[in-house]
Order: C-alpha cells, then structure tokens, then sequence
C-alpha cells in the first residue's frame, strides 16, 4: 500500500462515462445512517465469510508494513554501531527480533541479507494488499450483483400504476448507477475508511511506543496537514460538481445544434449559437481553473507536508535518537499520512453511496399493489373456460388503485369509507360495468375517448385490480390466478406496438421458449406477415432496430397479430389502432384481424367500422357506464346513441365520396 | 478563429501528411497560441526539479550532521535548510502542475469553440454522412482525451526525463556506483506499468460497455413493461437481465484485478530500489566511500522516483490515446465546408424570389447511384407559387431543400432573381428564404425564442405573437402551462406533432421572406386547421414565391403551377386542372388519394368524431 498512486492516479478522477442525473446529483445523503447500514446486511451476509478474511488480512497486512522500516534501522544500527541498539522502550520489547534479523544464516554477508529481507517483505506485502484488495472488490462486486437482480425483480413486478408516474430514466439509474455507486462503498468507502482508521491509530501508538517525545513533536503538524487536506478535497469536489453541471449543458448544446443543423442553418442563427456556446464553455473552462488550484493545492501541500516532516523529525531527533530510529519515524510517518489524503475523498464516497442505498431502498419499499395472491393456478370451470365476464365493476386511477385500497380489504371496499372512497364521483373511469362474454363470442367497445374502453383491458388483464366488483376469466375472478397464468389465458394486441431489440422471432415468440420456429412462421403466415418476413436481408433472424424504427407501423401491427397468435391464448383482447395507413397494408391488417379472432373469444376496442360490424355484440361506453348493448342490429332497432352514430356516419361517408372526387 | 487553424496553417507543410502528423501539427498551432503559459511552465518544471532532487540530499546532509555529531546549532541549520527546501518544492510543484493543466483546458475550451463554429459550416450533406453519435463522441470523448495528452500527459513526459537525469546526477554526487544501479530498474517498470495501464484502459472500457448495455436492456424492460406483463415476459427477461448482470460482474471483476495490481506493482519499485540501496550501500559505508546521510538520501530517492515512473507508462498511453483522439477531431476540422462564401459573392439588398432550375442534376455523396435530381428545368417567377408533388422518393425533398443552399449545386444550374445561387452570399440568401423542413425540430428553449429563432435578439414581442398568430398557434399556447414560456424540445414539455409542426410554421413566418419553402409541412395538422392556416397564407403570402412540398394532391391543387417528380426528374407540370384533364400520373395520385381517403382514413375519423356528437345529443 506504499503507493502514492492510491487514488491519485489520473484515471480515478474521472470515473470513465459514469452517468449521472443532474438533478439527482445535487442531493446528498449523510455517509452514515446506521438504519440504512443494517438494511444492507441481507445482501452482505452470504459473504460473511469474505468479510471476516478481509478483516483477518489487516493484521499480516499492516505488520507487514511496520517490517521494513526496522529492516533499514537494524543494518543502519550496525553499520554505525556494529549491533542492534534498543532507544525506547518497544526497541527493548523488540531486541529479540531485532537480534535475530541482524544474524543472517551463516554463509549469507549481512547485507545481503537484509537487502534480500526487506525485498521479499516489500513483495509479500505487495501481494498481500493485492489479495486483500481483490477479495474486498470481489465480494462487494457479488453483493452488487445480488442486490441488481433483486432491484430488477423488484421492478418487474410492480403495478402498471406505478411506471404510469416514474420516469423510465430514473428505474435505469436505480438498478445500474445508484447500485455502481454503492458498490464503490465496498471497494473504497467504508472498509477502507475503517481499516484507514485504524491503522493510521496503529502507526500512531507504534510512533508513540518508539519515542513519545519525538511523536509529540511531529505530531503537531497532524491536525494542520488533516484540516488543509479535508479543505482542499472539499473545494476541489465542490468544483468538480459545478464543472459537471456545466459539462453537461455544453454536451447537450452541441447534441442539439447538431440535431437540428438543418434548422440552424435555415434561420442563419451560426454566430449567436457561437456566441452562446462560447459563453458556455467559457465558464466551464474557468470552472476547471478553479478545480485546478484547490487539486494542485491539495498536491502541493501533501508534498510540503512530507519534507517538512523529515526536517521537524530531524531537528526535533538531534540528541535524543539516533539515525535508525530517525529512519523508522521517517518511514512511519510518511505510512500515516497516506490514508489522511484520500480520507475526504473516502468520505465524499460513502455521501454518494448513503444517498444511492437510500434511493434503492425507496424503490425496493414500494409494494406491488397487485400481487398474487395464490401461487396455484386454480381448478377452472371447463364449461366456463373461455368466459369473460365484469361483475359491477368500479374503477378509478390514483391512489385507490395502489396499497392502501389492498390494505382496507380487496373485494369490498366501500365506496362510502376507507381509503377508496372517491374524493368526488367524477373520478371514476368505470361505473358499475357488467357484462358476460360466452366462450367464443367476439364483442365491441365503442366510445369516445376517456370514455373507459382502455381500462377494461387493463383490468381483464390486470394490470390494475378492479375497486369494486369483479372480473371473471374462465369463471375465477382474476385475482385467484397468478398473474402469469392469467396473462397465458389473454392475449393482448396493444394499440402502440412495443418491439425489443433482438430478432424477429423472438419478438413473436416474447419469451415463449417452447415456441419453435416453424410455430413462429405458422403464425406470421397466417397474418400475412411471413412474406414481407422473408423478403428482409435477415428473414426472421433481422434484428429489430430502436424499437423497431425498421419497420413500418403496419408492419409493426401486423407482428403484433403474429405474437398473439403464436401464444394462443383462448381469449383475445385487441386495441385497434387509430393511426393512418396505406389502403393495402390496411386490407391486409383487416384480413390479420379476423385470423386472430377466430375460434375465440375476443373483445375489441374498435375503431374500423368493418371490425364493428363483424362482431356479436356491441358495447357502447359512455362516462364508464354501458350505455347500450346488443348486435349492430338491435342497436339500430332501439335508435338509440349507437343508431344516431350510425346515421351521422352514412351521411359523412357520402360527403366524403364527393369530396373525395377530383374537381 | 477556426479559419486561422483550419487549412491554411496546417496544410502549408510539404508534401503529403500522415494523417497522425496533419492532427499533431494542428495540435501543435494551439500549443504556439498558449506558448506563453508554456515558457513560465517549463521554467517552472527546471526550478521544481532541481528543489525536488534536493530534498533527498539535503535529508542526508542533515542526517551526516547528526551521525558525525556536529554542533546541534549547525544541525538544526541543515534542518532549516531542508524545510526551506520542502516548502519551495511545494510551491513550485503547485506552479507546475496548475501552469500545465490550466493551459489544457485552454487548450480544450478554444478546440471545442472551433469544433463548434466548424461543425456549423459544414453542409447536409456531411451530416447525412456522420452520425450524430459519431460527432458526439469525437467533441466529447476525444477531446477529453486530447485535454489528458496535454494535462497529466505532458506534465509527465516532459517533466520526468528531466527528473530523472536530474535524480541521476544528484545520487551520482552520492556514488556513482549506487546511482547507477538505481536506476537500471527504471525503463522495466514503465514498461511494466505500461502494459498494466492499457490492460486497466481496456478492461474499464470493458466494464463501462457491460454497464451501458445493461442500462439499455432495463430501459428496454421498462419502457415495454406493458407488453413484458400482457405475455408473461417476466421470467424471460429476468434470465436475460441475469446475463448481463453477470457478465457486468464479470467485467468488473477483471478490472478490479488489474486495478489493485497496480499499487503493488508501484510498491515493488521501491522495493528494489532501496534492497539495492542496502546491499550495495552497506558495503560502501563500511568501506567509507558513503556517509550515512546518502543511504537516507537513495531511499528517499527510491521512494520519491516511484510515483514518476508509474505514472511514467501511463503518460506514454494517454499520449498514444490522445495522439489518435486528436486525428480523429482533426478529420472533422479538416473538411472543407463545401458550402460557403466565395470572394466574388454578392449581396442583393433585397431578393424578389424568381427561382429557376436550368438543367438542375444532384446526387447524394454516392456517385454509383441515380441522382436524386435529374435535368430539372423550372422557372417560379417572383411572387408565383408552385406545388411540388410525386411518391417517396421522388427527390421532391431535394429539391426544396437545394433553393436554400442545404445541398451543393453546381454552377449555372439554380438561379436566384437570376443571380447564380452559388455567388449569393449565404446569410443574405438564407435571410430571404424560410423553409419549414419536414421534420418540425424544436429546440430545448421557451417557445418564444423558438419562433423567434431566425429574428435577432431584441425583437419586439408583437412580432412574435403575430407570427404565431398566423401559425394558428396562439391559441394553443394560450392553452400552456407557461404560456410563450413554456420550455419545449427534448428537455420541455411534448407538443403534439401539429402543434410541432405549427411551431415549425410561426417560426418560419415570423421571418416574414420573400421566399417560403413547405416541405410536407402539415401533415399532422388536422383538416380545418389546415385550411384555416391555407387562408390566412394565401393572404399573407400574395405577392411572393411560396414552394409547397406535399404527399396530398389536396395540398397543392390550388397553386399556380404544380409540377410531378418521379425517380428525380419532372414527368408532369401544369396546373390541377390541366394535369387532372391529362390523366397522367398527377391524375392518378388523386384518384387514389380521394379512394383511400374515403377508406380507413375517414372510417376511423367518422367512428370517433360521430360517436363524440352522438354522445353529445344523446347526453
């Protein structure tokens, strides 16, 4: 550990590419919080065993680095004394030793001798710290991984609800940054802080045992060299946060300007974005100046310190101790002040990971409001099996949706006390919804928007639990399932289609790994998608670009059908897309549609007259309540709001074909 | 600023340049330009080195006086000395490091200034060709290296030869036998930590693309989490995650290896320095040919020489590192803007807006492929309108984007009021023509200064409100948080792609030019809206040349002429009427504009507004 490196190197200063939220980085957390600490103990008993070798280490380690001092005094005493001589009172306690390392065996010259005794003490010490160092990392690189796994499984179980409110960037940095920075906690901060602690106490009572005056003397000097240290450390990081902020904003400046050239370029704006960048980079520049004097400050004084020191050690030596005695104080107080430099730096470490552990745990605290509540998936109705239905459902967003509604009872909450009761009756998104789909019956939800349509699939699914009332798949209300065995019952075709990165195929199979690839084509044949599959470079092997900017958004549609299909699931649940698309892809997602409803049942969010019509029955929505329903029909029979809608639509479409002819 | 680096500094070396020499003699003008912290550095690092190789001597000096029992008044003497000595090493070294690094991130900030003015003179063109990543990591990545080359980098090269034979003559005074042998060991550690430094650089390199693609895949797994939840993705992606994680942990722990070998291996230097110290000097004591004081004197020589040589073979790789990053910044500064001011460029006080396209041929960068643009020939006579219409690719983009200069066009081809477009100067060119290119980019400001982007500074507020006005925008803006204030673009809040694409518009108009360019500029901006904002441009914009890029035939049937691309060149033009009576392309574009428009496009909009008014008689 006699390197000056340590933590000085170039490369430690800034940590390659680490990134950092700018708003985040402001908050900082005490770097010791003892609640927190012991939270952190599950994830750091399995390396009990590590732990306490690290610990066990310290003490070869740190003898190890008293040794060769004594090396050094032991030939100096006998090159001017011709023996070992014992000054103060460990010189005495320490004789024996001393006597032994200064009778070589026999055949070996006593320089020699030493010489080759301090080498293999330098190197065993070399290797030791190595090992130490390693098994510390190690360990805490294992904690870290354990703790990832635990903050991903974490977020994948959360309620829709919640990533409704959270920024996906902040979900990133919780599981990748905040745990790297705990991580750093391990390497460097509070072991190293500790063991820094104690030993720098050790090579204080040595000092003091080889000669208390001589300690007093030099140790004057401890208080000033700590205090400038801690300053200058503090200044310099102080600096470095206000050059981040800044180094941040000309980074993002540069990305826009390039982004958006074409437009710079148009509006002849050169010269002021010139102006404002070079004020921006003004500033970050003399930011660094800044950070510049306080770190050379900080080297200069440690150097300072270092020299001073022999000098006072000298001085303050003369007449009360000889040479070898002199050159042990040298070596040990140099050994002491190591650990004083990086000791801001160490404490600055654990700020940063207390504020990151405190984030994680924050994360980790959320409890899933909806969870399963059965691991088995339970015996079904096989009359039953296909069936949907909506028993008096009542749902709302906020926070009825989330932990406390779970906490005052799951089926019954009243509407008129505890915590779902509804703030005023406007927030419902559903009122009182019922309805039945038999096994194989294909249904419509029409509406207008915020009309509920969506939350229906939401809650079918699950993805959120219902208020009041129930929601029956197969006859079993869909909180006895398990999520997983629910969702394998429902297939949802999502309005936005989400691709991953990765191929084609896995992005029809989504997981399914019993999906083999001629079970995948079968599917992607039947919705028209294998031939547009085939004609890519990569065929089902092309790899999906940026959620799928490679693909078309009928193109995206129609995968979409290929990987409800593929999971077979008896129930279809499909969010019809509203966007425009070109007439013959529009066809062929038409064809797609009535593929995939096939033999099942299906409850659709329709917005294409011709799925409407296709269907069993109709739902019309109004304000979360069922308005009318019945077949296309019926519903023009009763003349109620589904027949006005009707009749506006015939007129329009006439309209349209006028206008649509050429004048 | 640039201009004096770029070209002409550089290329007036002889012959032909590797590309490494080009970027170090670039380097080198920047270095001239800070010469003067240079001198005072280099001064500096004399006088530090001799204070640095004192301090040894003036150790050992004191410690003979206490061995041979001098007078404690003269020892105490030496020890003055040698605190004198400590403390002016401290301030010189603060000089010398402050004087280096300081004049790096001048070094950095005037390169990254230029970067900048560069990058905002080069064409479309080159930035078609590079990726906005690419660029970002050249200013970003490359020029933090380039800053290393020159802060720690020099500081260490150029300082620690100095050192050395500087250590070197002072041990020597010393014996010249154990000098010698102290330094034998020298180049094999810098070698040693050398070959660790790259191994550390490539393994954190390593880690840091673990981490980043972790980052991707938990983004990936949130951002989709709905579609991860309706199938069952859980398990699935948690085995994934599991991958990554692992193979994080694996990287790490490579780097974390190499890391800690690093102070042991610095540990082993003095190691061998001071064993040598002790065998060889005891013999020399003994034998009376060396004093006590200059065994003190080599271990402290051992010990002070160790963080040097370490940091010794780092230096050797950030100035590879640096040498490369700085080749790969000099590439981007060392493209000629294609699109610039010539001497002969003239300024026409005011532009009436006739374009007119003789024989116009245009390709992208890749000769082997059909020009984007083939013989077109087009007059707009001043204060005319035109409609350009065809299918994707037609090359209708091009040619709108080529009447503001966006793309080089050769000479004789496209002329402005008659002025080749290549000899009028661009800022007066690009004052007189807007374009409102296809893609509605905002920037991270108020709105305000978004639509006021092309005015100067201190523009009255009314022009502003005025041309949102006629963007049909003041009223959404009204409808915002922080009304003009409100901050839009990446980092502000979403607009809807209309509003974008409105914003887009007022910014454009508030120009007010003689020449207007829209390049499908309404795409998203519902029926009525835009009629309304077809109105109030009809009004506006009598008297001068409007360019209408559109997919939709309805976009262009009332202008003065349309003319219909395909594959880059002009096959019909005319007007709507003639063209319609024609039965040719144009004809047919319409008739299937007005049939899938009646199809899907309508179906869907018929379900959802029809449903709203049902609902609302009903209600």
């Amino acid at each position: 550990m006699s390197a000056p490196a340590n933590g000085r190197s170039p490369a430690s200063k800034t940590p390659p590419g680490r990134k950092t939220d700018l708003h985040e980085e402001e908050e900082l957390g005490r770097a010791y919080d003892g609640r927190l600490l012991l939270r952190l103990w599950p994830f750091v008993r399995p390396y009990r065993r590590q732990i306490w070798i690290t610990l066990l280490l310290f003490v070869p380690i740190f003898l190890l680095e008293l040794a060769p001092a004594w090396v050094v005094k032991v030939g100096m005493d006998l090159v001017l004394a011709g023996e070992p001589t014992a000054g103060g009172w460990a010189n005495a306690a320490l004789a024996g030793v001393q006597q032994r390392l200064a009778t070589p065996p026999p055949g070996i010259p006593v320089a020699i001798w030493l010489a080759g005794l301090y080498f293999s003490v330098s190197v065993s010490l070399g290797l030791l710290s190595w090992v130490h160092q390693v098994i510390m990392a190690t360990t805490g690189q294992y904690a870290m991984f354990d703790l990832r796994r635990t903050v991903f499984a974490h977020i994948q179980q959360l309620p829709m609800s919640f990533f409704d409110t959270m920024p996906v960037g902040r979900l990133v940095t919780r599981s990748t940054n905040d745990v790297e920075n705990l991580g750093e906690m391990f390497s460097q901060g509070l072991v190293a802080l500790v063991t820094d602690v104690i030993k720098m106490l050790g090579f204080a009572v040595v000092l003091f045992l080889v000669s208390p005056k001589l300690t007093l003397y030099t140790f004057a000097i401890v208080p000033v060299m700590a205090f400038a240290a801690f300053v200058f450390r503090w200044k310099v990081r102080e600096a470095y946060r206000a050059v981040r902020v800044k180094i941040a904003r000309i980074n993002t400046q540069i990305q826009e300007t390039v982004t958006g050239m074409k437009v710079v370029q148009l509006f002849s704006r050169e010269d002021r974005n010139l102006a404002d960048f070079d004020r921006m980079n003004a500033d970050h520049r003399d930011a660094w100046h800044q950070s510049i004097r306080y770190d050379s400050l900080l080297f200069s004084t440690i150097e300072v310190a270092t020299g001073v020191t022999m000098a006072v050690i000298i001085g303050v030596g003369t007449g009360i101790a000889e040479a070898g005695i002199l050159y042990v104080f040298i070596d040990y107080m140099q050994r002491f002040f190591m650990p004083l430099r990086d000791l801001s730096a160490k404490y600055s470490v654990m700020q940063s990971a207390m504020a990151s552990t405190e984030r994680i745990f924050q994360l980790l605290d959320t409890v899933p409001s909806v969870r399963d509540r059965v691991a088995v998936v339970p015996a079904t109705e096989p009359a039953a099996a296909g069936t949907v239905e909506f028993d008096h459902v009542w749902f709302r967003y906020g926070p009825s949706s989330d932990g406390e509604a779970e906490a005052a009872g799951d089926t019954n909450a009243d509407a008129s006390g505890g915590a779902a009761a509804p703030a005023d009756e406007g927030d419902w998104i559903l009122r009182d919804v019922s309805f039945r789909v038999a096994p194989g019956e294909k249904v419509a939800f029409v509406g207008a928007t915020g009309a509920g349509k969506t939350t229906i699939i939401k809650l079918l699914t699950r993805l959120y639990d219902v208020d009041r009332g129930c929601v029956r798949v197969d006859g079993v209300d869909v909180r006895d399932f398990p999520q997983q065995a629910l969702r394998k019952r429902v297939a949802t075709v999502l309005q936005d289609v989400f691709l991953f990165s990765g191929t084609l195929a896995r992005n029809i199979a989504l997981g399914r790994h019993d999906l083999d690839e001629l079970a995948i084509q079968r599917a992607a044949r039947a919705v028209e998608a294998h031939d547009f599959i085939e004609r890519l470079p990569g065929g089902y092997a092309t790899e999906v670009r940026e959620r799928g900017s490679n693909f078309s958004t009928g193109q995206r549609q129609i995968l979409s059908f290929a990987r409800a299909l593929a999971h077979g699931a008896p129930v279809l649940v499909l969010d019809e897309a509203t966007s425009a698309i070109d007439p013959t892809t529009e066809a062929a997602i038409q064809r797609g549609i009535r593929v995939l409803m096939e033999g099942k049942t299906a409850i659709a969010i329709a917005h294409r007259l011709s799925t409407i019509r296709d269907v069993d029955r109709i739902f019309v929505l109004v304000g979360g309540r069922i308005v009318e329903s019945g077949s296309h029909d019926a519903l023009l029979a009763a003349d109620g709001v589904y027949a006005r809608l009707y009749r506006l639509q015939a007129e329009r479409e006439e309209e349209g074909a006028l206008a649509a002819r050429p004048a | 600023m640039s201009e004096a680096v770029s070209a002409a500094g550089i290329a007036s070396g002889r012959g032909i340049d590797s590309p490494v020499r080009h970027a170090l003699r670039r380097l080198s003008v920047y270095l001239r330009r800070n010469a003067r912290y240079y001198l005072v550095w280099f001064f500096v690092v004399l006088l530090y080195v001799a204070s640095f190789n004192l301090l040894p001597l003036a150790v050992g000096w004191a410690i003979d006086g206490l061995v041979e029992g001098v007078p404690r008044a003269e020892v105490f003497r030496r020890c003055w000395i040698l605190f004198g000595i400590a403390v002016c090493g401290g301030v010189l070294r603060f000089y010398s490091r402050q004087l280096v690094f300081d004049a790096a991130r001048e070094v950095e900030y005037e390169i990254r200034n230029d970067l900048f003015a560069h990058l905002q003179k080069l064409p479309q063109s080159f930035f078609f060709r590079w990726r906005t990543g690419d660029l970002m990591s050249r200013c970003v990545n490359d020029l933090n290296s380039v800053r290393m080359l020159l802060g720690p980098g020099l500081l260490s090269v150029a300082q620690s030869p100095i050192l050395f034979v500087g250590a070197f003559l002072a041990m020597s005074t010393l014996s010249l036998k154990l000098a010698i042998l102290m330094m034998l060991p020298y180049p094999a550690f810098i070698l040693i930590s050398r070959v660790l430094g790259s191994r550390l650089y490539a393994r954190s390199l390593a880690a840091q693309q673990s981490l980043s693609s972790m980052s991707n895949f938990v983004q990936e797994n949130v951002a989709g989490i709905a579609v991860v939840k309706a199938y069952s993705m859980e398990r699935d992606q948690a085995d994934r995650f599991e991958e990554a994680n692992e193979a994080l942990r694996e990287r790490s722990l490579e780097l974390v290896r190499t890391s800690a070998a690093m102070p042991a291996v610095t540990g082993l230097l003095p190691a061998v320095g001071l064993a040598l110290a002790l065998w060889v000097g005891f013999g020399e004591i003994q034998a009376g040919r060396m004093g006590t004081g200059a065994l003190f004197s080599f271990t402290i020589f051992a010990r002070q020489l160790t963080f040097p040589t370490f940091i010794m073979g780092y230096a050797i790789s950030l100035m590879q590192r640096g040498a490369s990053a700085m080749q790969r910044i000099d590439e981007i500064l060392s493209v000629l803007p294609s699109i610039r001011d010539e001497a002969g460029s003239v300024a026409p006080d005011e532009i009436a807006g006739r374009i007119e396209f003789r024989g116009l041929t245009f390709r992208y960068d890749d000769a082997s492929r059909a020009p984007a643009l083939d013989a077109i020939d087009l007059v707009v006579p001043a204060g005319t309108t035109v409609g350009i219409v065809g299918p994707v690719g037609a090359g209708k983009s091009t040619l709108a984007s080529v009447i503001p200069r966006l793309f080089e066009v050769d000479d004789g081809q496209l002329f402005i009021d008659g002025i080749d477009i290549n000899r009028i100067q661009l800022a007066c060119l690009r004052r007189a023509i807007a374009m409102v290119p296809q893609d509605s980019f905002l920037f991270s400001m108020p709105l305000r200064d978004n639509i006021a982007y092309g005015l100067p500074a201190d523009v009255p507020f009314e022009r502003i409100e005025t041309a949102a006005r006629r963007a049909q925008l003041a009223r959404d803006i009204e409808d915002l948080p922080h009304g003009y204030e409100t901050l839009v673009g990446e980092r502000g809040i979403m607009l809807s792609g209309g509003q974008r694409q409105r914003t887009a518009l007022a910014r454009a108009l508030a120009l007010e030019p003689s020449i207007l360019i829209l390049d499908d500029t309404l795409s998203a901006v519902d029926a009525d809206t835009e009629q309304r904002i077809q109105a109030e441009l009809d009004r506006l914009f009598a008297g001068r040349t409007v360019v209408v890029v559109a997919s939709r035939v309805n976009s262009v049937r009332k202008l003065d002429q349309i003319v219909v691309l395909d594959g880059g060149r002009i096959v019909e033009r005319g007007s709507h009427a003639e063209l319609i009576a024609q039965g040719g392309v144009y004809a047919r574009l319409a008739e299937e504009q007005a049939a899938e428009e009646t199809r899907a496009e309508r179906e869907r909009r018929l379900v959802r507004e029809g449903l709203g008014r049902a609902v609302g008689e009903g209600a």
